[in-house]
């Protein structure tokens, strides 16, 4: 059977940022990015996701273990696991955090990488090749 | 052989997470596919890509992408590679990784440095047996191949 050329990947390396205020309130919005992000870690992008608003909150301890997107579905904090194991990072914004009651030195789990002010995220941003917002 | 319903191959290679095995092939290349642990953990297989022929992978690059219902990731690689060929049936029918996983390779690669020295990382045998049962035992992994 001859394989079609476009089923090969062949994708150039490239930097992605993904901008998540999706939180809690909307949980059908909370495993996208995850998924995304593994995927695009797995075709050798270099992946940056960048939580702020209510996303800071999926980075809250206990807040993603029994979340799940879909009646029945797998929990976000395995969405998170497999995005973390496929190459992202994770920052949660600084600023942020407070307007949620969240300490950044206790409450976060460990999955995430850096707790960063707004202007890494501009760096981020100016820097890369593209910019996602979930 | 198998531990909680999961297949297990004693004649393979393992990663130490019993994510992706090898099999070493006659011709000196190696053809690297998914655990009945892995395919049972991704559910479904919705679409599979390999990395274009030809093309040097280092170790930490995949040689492929997994996509499922519910998870997307990569098939990891562990050593220095050219990928040879990606498998025409599983590009066309993701779901005989589901199936039939220890028949069904993902790719085909040409490790550079040769097959001994790229399979030394490995286990294999008796020792990738108790690994893998512990792996399945530890996580209450019970394999199925329901791919509805």
């Amino acid at each position: 059977m001859a394989i079609d050329p476009d089923q090969y990947l062949d994708n150039e390396d490239a930097s992605v940022v993904m901008i998540v205020t999706a939180g809690p309130s909307t949980p059908h919005r909370c495993a996208t990015p995850f998924y995304l992000a593994s995927l695009l870690a797995s075709m050798d992008a270099e992946v940056n996701m960048f939580f702020t608003m209510e996303g800071v909150r999926l980075m809250q301890k206990g807040v993603a273990d029994d979340l799940v997107a879909m009646e029945g579905g797998k929990k976000i904090i395995d969405f998170i696991r497999d995005a973390k194991r496929a190459g992202a990072v994770l920052h949660v914004c600084q600023p942020a955090l407070p307007g949620y009651r969240i300490d950044g030195q206790a409450d976060l789990i460990p999955e995430v990488d850096h707790v960063s002010r707004a202007s890494t995220l501009a760096d981020l941003i100016m820097t890369c090749d593209k910019v996602l917002s979930f | 052989m198998e531990c909680n319903g999961c297949e297990f191959h004693p004649e393979l290679y393992y990663d130490d997470e019993f994510q992706i095995w090898v099999r070493r092939e006659g011709d000196g290349s190696l053809t690297v596919g998914m655990t009945d642990i892995s395919q049972t953990i991704a559910g479904k297989i919705i679409h599979v890509r390999v990395r274009r022929p030809g093309t040097r992978r280092p170790p930490g690059k995949p040689v492929a992408t997994i996509e499922s219902g519910k998870w997307a990731g990569p098939i990891p690689n562990f050593f220095d590679c050219v990928i040879e060929e990606g498998n025409p049936d599983v590009l066309e029918s993701p779901t005989l990784l589901n199936s039939d996983p220890y028949n069904a390779w993902v790719a085909r690669v040409s490790p550079s440095a040769g097959p001994d020295e790229a399979l030394a990382k490995f286990l294999t045998g008796d020792a990738a047996h108790e690994g893998y049962c512990e792996r399945a035992v530890r996580e209450d992994i019970h394999c199925s191949r329901n791919i509805k």
